[in-house]
């Protein structure tokens, strides 16, 4: 076969996949934005959902959600802050620095269900904690520990070591050059990472559906340890009674609710990623 | 008070480091010790086929078989599109495009794995059945199709990252020795970015396995392998489905809970070696 009519093939081939991979795009979120704007209305965001979630609205849905996702920020961005100073201004040993990175990518790797499993045993088995939305905040919390993790080491690393150096010849202790020089960029790239995390965290089914949710009759939580409804296990339910167009419609609505506060925390994400990206030293 | 300041900051770093390294060896031994019972109990007969809680029997070999054979229809269809709209997007579409079109796929893969089951529930089991004449759309097909587009994202992107990375000098000098694009890209650009294409695909393949939310609601549930073992249009059951569905009905303590366990221990074992070796032997993407 002749070189031309190869390329033209291979060329063929490429428009061919790029406009499977728009075609695929362009569908979902079409389908997604279609139906869901459909069957949204203010009504179905402040009420309460009915009948199993085939009637009614998402509120305490969203509530649970916001709850759950709120606690995962706040138990694992000073956990992560603290974990990627260490690891970028005290940790010096090699092998250290790669046992480190071994242990952040290992739980990067975790199944979500595994999580789910995990926080059944531990906390809900073992520590006799019930069904409980702390619980599934504890456990987005470790599931997005690196990403936040992997975000704010990077910005720390980004600083020059003449600014440290600089520092530490002015008389301040390592503390006071971690305060002064080093925690501001980690709490920026931190708060990128943590909302990034938040964006995975927040449609995440499979870790919280044995341990922190019920699918039906709950308002919002007395104290730590009581269940919650939250957004993707409120779909999932919906969707295990996908004949019932009823119930899909108000799927299609929640997945909307859903989508938009996932995108909202990925976009502004985005947003800093591309103003600090401008940042030179 | 600094020599004070100074020993409290570091006791936080410290401390909050050894605490997520111990959560991280918590979860293995967890994990373990409850998968113990059965891993003694059921021994080497966890690799047969039959998985029946109430006769003490409790075979995988179904279940890997359905994660192994939905993976394999996954990547079959995600590795050549995404590593050909990768190239499309690199070496085709006009530079000031570029950031947009990236932005979309990210987006895309930011979206939950239940919205992608509830897509599939809605639309891809229906033109399944309809298309092969089932009466089920819910077979290892269909999960298979669902799951290559969850990872075409990840594909896509981290294939682009390689290509976009390439200096631009190669293709100036394959240019002017007459090669043809298409043979630029297949015999320059392509090996220089292998590695990474490599690593883009082994994380794929990694996230593959251990999707549970969409994978569940559509391969049908049933612990059996097909016949033929490549009649794909039949339903099955993977790993992370059979975990998903039984977990919340099997009783803590039970043989029947630590079996769970065990095979979702096997899973975790499988997933953390592909990462690892992912992370360290091809190049560092510090994405995630």
């Amino acid at each position: 076969m002749d070189r031309k009519l190869k390329n033209s093939i291979f060329k063929m081939l490429i428009w061919a996949a790029a406009c499977v991979a728009i075609g695929i795009l362009v569908f979902l979120i079409t389908v997604l934005f279609y139906k869901g704007f459909q069957s949204i209305s203010v009504d179905f965001l402040i009420s309460e959902s009915k009948n199993f979630g085939s009637e009614g609205g998402v509120f305490y849905q969203i509530i649970g959600s916001v709850l759950l996702t709120l606690c995962a920020a706040i138990i694992s961005f000073p956990l992560s802050l603290g974990f990627a100073i260490y690891k970028s201004e005290y940790v010096k040993n090699k092998y250290l620095q790669n046992f480190t990175d071994t242990i952040i990518y290992s739980l990067n790797g975790i199944p979500s269900i595994i999580f789910g499993i995990f926080g059944l045993i531990l906390f809900v088995n073992f520590f006799n904690t019930g069904v409980s939305w702390f619980v599934g905040g504890i456990i987005l919390a470790i599931m997005i520990l690196p990403t936040v993790i992997l975000s704010s080491y990077q910005s720390i690393n980004s600083i020059p070591n003449s600014y440290r150096e600089n520092a530490l010849s002015l008389g301040l202790t390592k503390w006071q050059v971690i305060k002064t020089v080093i925690f501001p960029r980690a709490i920026s790239g931190g708060f990128t990472g943590l909302l990034l995390g938040l964006a995975r965290a927040i449609g995440e089914t499979a870790p919280i559906m044995f341990i922190a949710t019920a699918f039906s009759g709950v308002t919002f939580p007395n104290g730590l340890f009581e269940p919650v409804s939250s957004l993707p296990t409120h779909i999932l339910s919906l969707a295990q009674q996908a004949t019932n167009p009823d119930a899909l419609e108000n799927a299609w609505g929640s997945s909307l609710v859903l989508i938009l506060l996932v995108f909202s925390f990925s976009i502004s994400a985005f947003v800093r990623r591309l103003q600090y990206s401008k940042l030179k030293y | 008070m600094s020599a004070f300041q100074n020993s409290i900051g570091r006791g936080y770093v410290v401390s909050s480091t050894y605490l997520s390294i111990a959560i991280v060896l918590v979860i293995f031994i967890v994990l373990f010790i409850s998968s113990y019972d059965a891993f003694s109990t059921v021994g080497w007969k966890i690799f047969t086929l039959e998985w029946n809680p109430s006769k003490d029997k409790f075979g995988v070999l179904s279940m890997i078989y359905g994660t192994l054979s939905v993976t394999f229809i996954a990547l079959l269809i995600a590795m050549p599109l995404g590593v050909l709209t990768a190239i499309f997007i690199s070496e085709i579409l006009p530079e000031k495009f570029r950031l947009y079109f990236k932005s979309a796929i990210e987006l895309l893969a930011g979206i939950p794995s239940i919205i992608y089951g509830l897509i599939g529930i809605a639309f891809f089991s229906g033109w399944v059945s309809s298309l092969f004449e089932l009466a089920t759309g819910r077979t290892i097909l269909t999960a298979g199709i669902l799951l290559s587009i969850m990872v075409l994202p990840t594909i896509i992107t981290l294939s682009e990252d390689a290509l976009h990375n390439i200096p631009k000098k190669y293709r100036e000098v394959s240019k002017g020795l007459g090669l043809y694009p298409f043979e630029t890209i297949t015999k320059t650009l392509l090996p220089i970015a292998k590695n990474d294409i490599i690593g883009a695909i082994l994380l794929a393949l990694g996230r593959a396995l251990g999707e549970t939310m969409a994978v569940m609601l559509l391969i049908g549930s049933i612990d059996r392998i097909p016949d033929p073992f490549y009649n794909f249009l039949a339903p099955g059951q993977t790993i992370t489905s059979k975990l998903g569905r039984e977990i919340g009905e099997s009783a803590f303590g039970s043989l029947h809970f630590s079996a769970l366990n065990a095979i979702g221990f096997l899973l975790l074992l499988i997933v953390i070696t592909l990462t690892i070796i992912t992370q360290f032997y091809f190049k560092k993407e510090d994405r995630l």
